[in-house]
């Protein structure tokens, strides 16, 4: 693993501009930058990534079926009650899931580290799947990079099949994220290319524009009753909403499935760790309160409900060397996780991003900061596998 | 090679996903007013078979049943239709709850696609449009049937299901706004 300084090409800002690519910039600051590339050997793409996903993504399967089926473990999620029923119904039925992305810290040489699982509402899936990709079809056409150059990458043909695979042939299905949020409707429309090219019926309104009807079932903005909901929001929100009393009775099947909410919530780290107990790709963590081995060198306070890196605080031997502002979280319970610092490669601190596709893992996308909490103003920066 | 053969590239806004099937692709389409006539035009090597029509009439029968408008009068449903177009809900009986019956266009004939990408042809039923040529119950129009042409792949996404609904073609909503408040009120994306 080695941080490359590659060439940009000419004219990137005019095809992400053509391509609609319209949050490269966020907030005054390059996002996308091709300047900055992180090159993988094989071997560490499938050993240290790949496959460790894969069996990471099994072990949090595992760790469901055990919430679920424990009131004490249940209360420890944070979740409310009214809807545990509703969790776990869709977890009996099998609901399958259709994606999510680990964040992994890791430097090329140890096991790659889980330092939290986004199951439910992912975003930079289109940077991920999409311009990333045309990155490096076009630098191997121009030569910068070698024929041979590969990625991992098979986001979109995984989400196509999978799409296939969990619905029926010609199945309406509504996409929904916050209105006026581009980066969530980027991915939001990824996955909509996605479910078209399957052969399902896409539609897209606003989350905001849901309505009741007067059945109950959730209707989009122009009226039309809403079947499947494939909503970029999260579960614990979806539940503190004013349609949350509406959600197990509406007859919509909605993707992420409910049990993924055990998932996306940092309370599974500790339980993984409880579970799993020294597994090289897991750090330690407890609930605070809880405390136990493997803390002695430093740790990462983290609410089990944040996005973005919100509400984090990193604390070694008893001083906070460095905080999230965003404060949003802080009503959260929290736990701890041990503080494993992001590797640095000339000052640059990359946070991968292994992408999941129903069970298996199917691709990469690299963001990296300058300070050690990967924020929302990080940049994303593309990979090649290049041995 | 770890990397997909290709990937969709655009991002079209909020517009896209009502336009991507029209903008992007248009299929291979043929009408018909009935299984014989599409049988008489299938051909082994075209792009459906004897075969085709077949499953596809009895799945564009079941769209019909499922996904047709409703009404709750029959004088309403040929306002819409046509004279002598409609007919009675044999799903909705006399004693479905809401007292009057329901009525529905009569099925006149079926369009054919072919497939969207590489699996068996699809198909949409058609009813009559008042004032003249025929409609699937998602709007699609045709002016006659017997013809053949390229229609948008976005005219075979299948349309509301309105059997055992109330007797609109839409859903009657009696509120909106109650999701989104507590992402909201937060300062950065939802996503993660």
């Amino acid at each position: 693993m080695e941080l490359l300084k590659l060439p940009e090409r000419p004219n990137w800002r005019d095809r992400a501009r053509d391509l609609g690519f319209n949050f490269a910039d966020m907030y005054g600051e390059p996002y996308w930058d091709e300047g900055h590339v992180w090159r993988f050997t094989m071997g560490q793409i499938e050993g240290c990534i790949e496959d460790p996903c894969t069996e990471l993504h099994a072990l949090c399967r595992e760790a469901v079926g055990r919430i679920i089926g424990s009131e004490a473990l249940m209360v420890r999620m944070g979740l409310p009650r009214a809807q545990w029923d509703f969790i776990a119904d869709s977890w009996a039925r099998a609901e399958p899931e259709l994606y999510g992305r680990f964040d992994l810290a890791f430097d090329g040489t140890g096991p790659a580290k889980l330092l939290e699982y986004n199951a439910d509402t992912p975003t930079s899936l289109y940077e991920s799947s999409a311009f990333q990709w045309l990155w490096l079809e076009d630098q191997i056409k121009a030569g910068v990079l070698p024929e041979a150059a590969d990625q991992f990458n098979g986001i979109h043909e995984a989400l196509v099949e999978r799409f296939a695979a969990i619905c029926a042939p010609g199945q309406d299905l509504h996409f929904a994220a916050m209105k006026d949020s581009p980066e969530d409707y980027g991915t939001v429309e990824t996955l909509g290319w996605a479910a078209r090219e399957a052969g399902l019926g896409a539609h897209y309104t606003d989350l905001q524009s849901i309505g009741l009807t007067a059945d109950g079932q959730f209707a989009d903005s122009e009226d039309r009753v809403i079947g499947a909901l494939f909503k970029l929001y999260p579960w614990e929100d979806l539940f503190a909403d004013d349609f949350a009393q509406y959600l197990a009775s509406s007859g919509c099947r909605f993707i992420e499935p409910p049990w993924k909410a055990l998932l996306s919530n940092k309370a599974i780290l500790p339980m993984l760790w409880q579970m799993f107990p020294d597994h090289p790709n897991l750090l330690p963590a407890y609930f605070v309160g809880e405390e136990g081995a493997g803390l002695e060198h430093g740790h990462v306070e983290k609410p089990i409900f944040s996005r973005e890196g919100a509400g984090i605080r990193i604390v070694q031997n008893g001083a906070v060397i460095e905080a999230s502002d965003v404060a949003d979280y802080d009503a959260h319970p929290r736990i701890r996780q041990a503080y494993h610092p992001l590797p640095q490669f000339e000052g640059w601190r990359p946070v991968l991003g292994a992408w999941m596709v129903g069970e298996a893992c199917v691709g990469l996308g690299v963001r990296s900061d300058r300070s050690r909490i990967t924020q929302n103003l990080s940049r994303f920066q593309p990979h090649v596998i290049l041995d | 090679m770890k990397r997909s053969g290709h990937v969709a590239l655009a991002i079209l806004g909020a517009a896209a996903f009502g336009l991507a099937g029209c903008q992007e692709t248009a299929t291979d389409a043929a009408s018909f007013p009935d299984l014989d006539s599409c049988l008489k035009a299938a051909t082994q090597d075209g792009w459906f078979t004897a075969d085709d029509c077949r499953t596809t009439f009895a799945e564009a029968e079941l769209l019909h049943d499922e996904t047709a408008p409703r009404y709750d009068s029959a004088a309403l449903c040929e306002e819409q239709h046509g004279e002598g177009n409609c007919q009675p809900d044999a799903s909705a009986g006399p004693a479905g709850g809401g007292g009057g019956s329901i009525f529905m266009p009569l099925m006149m004939g079926y369009l054919l696609g072919s497939a969207l990408s590489g699996g068996r042809p699809v198909a949409q039923p058609v009813f009559g449009r008042a004032g003249g040529g025929y409609s699937t119950p998602a709007g699609t129009g045709i002016s006659r049937l017997g013809a053949s042409g390229k229609v948008p792949t976005e005219a075979f996404a299948k349309a509301p299901v309105t059997k055992g609904q109330p007797a609109m073609t839409r859903a009657t909503v009696a509120q909106r706004g109650g999701f989104g408040t507590t992402g909201a009120g937060r300062s950065t994306s939802t996503g993660g």
